[in-house]
């Protein structure tokens, strides 16, 4: 059950690409969130901006009740983040949501990220390769924009690959992880990025038949399941990003 | 200190509850509330009343598309009064109020005069009920909704029937978008409105240039949040000239200095909104704002308040 924390920021610092690494101490929040939860952060300082923006948590250490994010620079809300300095307070709701819920029979994961999207898969990655091995695909539009998990770990085989091929071969995330699907069996795959990417990984799983997670993304205004802005239809009906998702059965999503 | 309120007959111990729709009926809140503040002090009961969304005789889905977007100090929303019917709602919502010690207000939605009753009387069956909002004001439904509500006749006769089909008290809300308030709001109480609830939504549009496209499907949505408060505080003191009914003020509170304009303006009881979504815990926040300012300036009886303005 998600609670109202104040956050301490710790690091706020750019990584490349636009894209920046923020550290908060959270310890409440912290200490209890799954892999693809994700926490609802206050503005304080925009008051003309009313809403709290959604961010997805890249890796949390319950230990040292610390959060780490990813995010990337798009509207005035993340500029303003990016300007954030240590020791400022920021209040953010968390944990929020319906996070990964691999097969409990796994030998095998196939994770595909694309830019950004690679924060809320990096928790499953680390959860996950404590069992099994894991492949995973991080594709960006440029070199800049590519995103790496947050630790290297030998059983998570990491591949990259970029439009523009700055980094990695040429290609689409999604080409890559066709081929990877016609050599090698997976019993489970999670995606997150764009949404028609995550569309294209969808219609792969189901050709392939490897159950599939994709993580959604809504505007939304409470993010604790009352106000009914970030609905997902779904086969199930309409269902709430906020609380039912953000990860939902890709089978489940009407695209 | 007396923070007691009577708005139309429903007596609260305090002027707050909170706008139909920004709230769902508490029960995401106060769990909220509970992680944070501990179980002794996450109590819905602290609210005067709890107003909960709209609920009408079937269940509606919503609309498609986009739902939200913000706006300077503000939002428009276009969720369009999804819920689950009256019968599910009974079921899984009101079940949960019967525990919470709270005084209900339902707000009832409908397409037609026959939707409106059909709600009100499945309710009438039900003890957790404390009074009835009306919502013929909201401009996120094609029909029904602000159709009733922009034409004095039509905002009477919904009224009306509705009177007759219960004795429990009924608060009609208001929508902004008309020439003038005043006359709907007469129209109201000469049907036989114990109050009236004001201000729904202002009507406005949000425009994606490059797709040169309406952000919403079905282009117009509703404005809410700081941005509407002074439209909010100005139809507040004209409709408190104009009836002898108490009234429910709404439209952009986001502190207790907010909600005591309301009161000045004319308001018995006010509504917290959008601020629920800025924060959580803002009904709480607010409240122990009010009564700290009462404290200090030696205001013995919130009723004193209304219509203080000098």
């Amino acid at each position: 059950m998600p609670s109202l924390e104040t956050c301490r920021v710790l690091k706020n610092i750019p990584e490349r690409g636009g894209i920046y690494r923020l550290v908060l101490r959270a310890p409440q929040i912290a200490k209890c969130i799954q892999p693809g939860q994700f926490i609802h952060l206050r503005l304080p300082a925009l008051e003309a901006h009313v809403l709290r923006r959604p961010l997805s948590i890249y890796a949390a250490d319950a230990r040292e009740g610390t959060l780490e994010l990813l995010y990337q620079t798009i509207g005035e809300g993340t500029r303003w983040l990016s300007t954030v300095e240590d020791g400022t307070s920021l209040d953010a709701i968390g944990p929020i949501g319906h996070g990964w819920q691999p097969p409990k029979e796994l030998s095998s994961a196939l994770l595909i990220a694309g830019g950004v999207g690679l924060a809320p898969l990096n928790m499953l990655a680390v959860q996950l390769a404590k069992t099994v091995d894991v492949q995973l695909l991080t594709g960006a539009q440029t070199g800049e924009r590519l995103v790496l998990p947050s630790t290297d770990n030998e059983r998570i085989a990491v591949t990259v690959t970029t439009d523009d091929g700055s980094i990695g071969p040429k290609g689409f995330v999604t080409d890559l992880a066709r081929k990877r699907l016609e050599h090698t069996h997976f019993d489970y795959i999670a995606t997150c990025g764009p949404e028609p990417m995550q569309r294209i990984v969808a219609a792969l799983a189901e050709e392939f038949a490897v159950p599939c997670e994709v993580s959604l993304e809504r505007r939304m205004a409470c993010g604790i399941g009352a106000c009914l802005s970030c609905v997902v239809q779904t086969t199930k009906g309409s269902k709430r990003a906020c609380v039912d998702g953000p990860v939902f059965d890709a089978r489940e999503v009407i695209w | 200190m007396n923070l007691s309120i009577n708005l139309g007959g429903l007596v609260m111990k305090n002027p707050l509850t909170v706008a139909s729709g920004t709230f769902a009926s508490g029960r995401e809140y106060v769990e909220v509330w509970h992680e944070t503040l501990g179980l002794k002090d996450a109590s819905l009961s602290r609210l005067g009343a709890v107003t909960t969304k709209g609920v009408s005789a079937l269940p509606w889905q919503g609309n498609a598309g986009c739902r939200i977007a913000e706006t300077a100090s503000g939002m428009l929303n276009s969720i369009g009064l999804q819920n689950p019917g009256v019968e599910a709602f009974c079921e899984k919502d009101l079940a949960w109020l019967a525990d919470q010690n709270v005084p209900v207000i339902v707000n009832v939605s409908g397409h037609s005069i026959k939707e409106y009753l059909a709600v009100i009387e499945r309710l009438e069956h039900e003890q957790t009920v404390n009074a009835y909002e009306l919502n013929i004001s909201c401009p996120n439904v094609d029909c029904g909704g602000m159709a009733f509500g922009t034409q004095p006749s039509a905002a009477a006769e919904v009224t009306l029937a509705c009177r007759e089909a219960t004795k429990r008290p009924i608060i009609v809300k208001l929508t902004p978008n008309v020439t003038d308030i005043t006359e709907i709001a007469r129209a109201c109480e000469s049907a036989g409105a114990d109050a009236l609830s004001l201000i729904n939504t202002v009507a406005g549009l949000a425009i994606d240039i490059r797709r040169r496209s309406a952000v919403f499907e079905r282009k117009v949505a509703g404005l809410s949040g700081p941005a509407i408060k002074p439209i909010a505080l100005y139809a507040v003191y004209r409709v408190y000239k104009a009836v002898n009914i108490p009234l429910l003020g709404m439209g952009g509170i986001s502190s207790a200095q907010d909600l005591i304009e309301f009161l000045l303006a004319g308001a018995t009881a006010t509504a917290i909104g959008t601020q629920n979504f800025v924060d959580p815990l803002a009904c709480i926040h607010i409240l122990e704002e009010l009564e700290d300012w009462c404290r200090t300036e030696g205001v013995t009886n919130i009723q004193e308040l209304t219509g203080g303005l000098q």
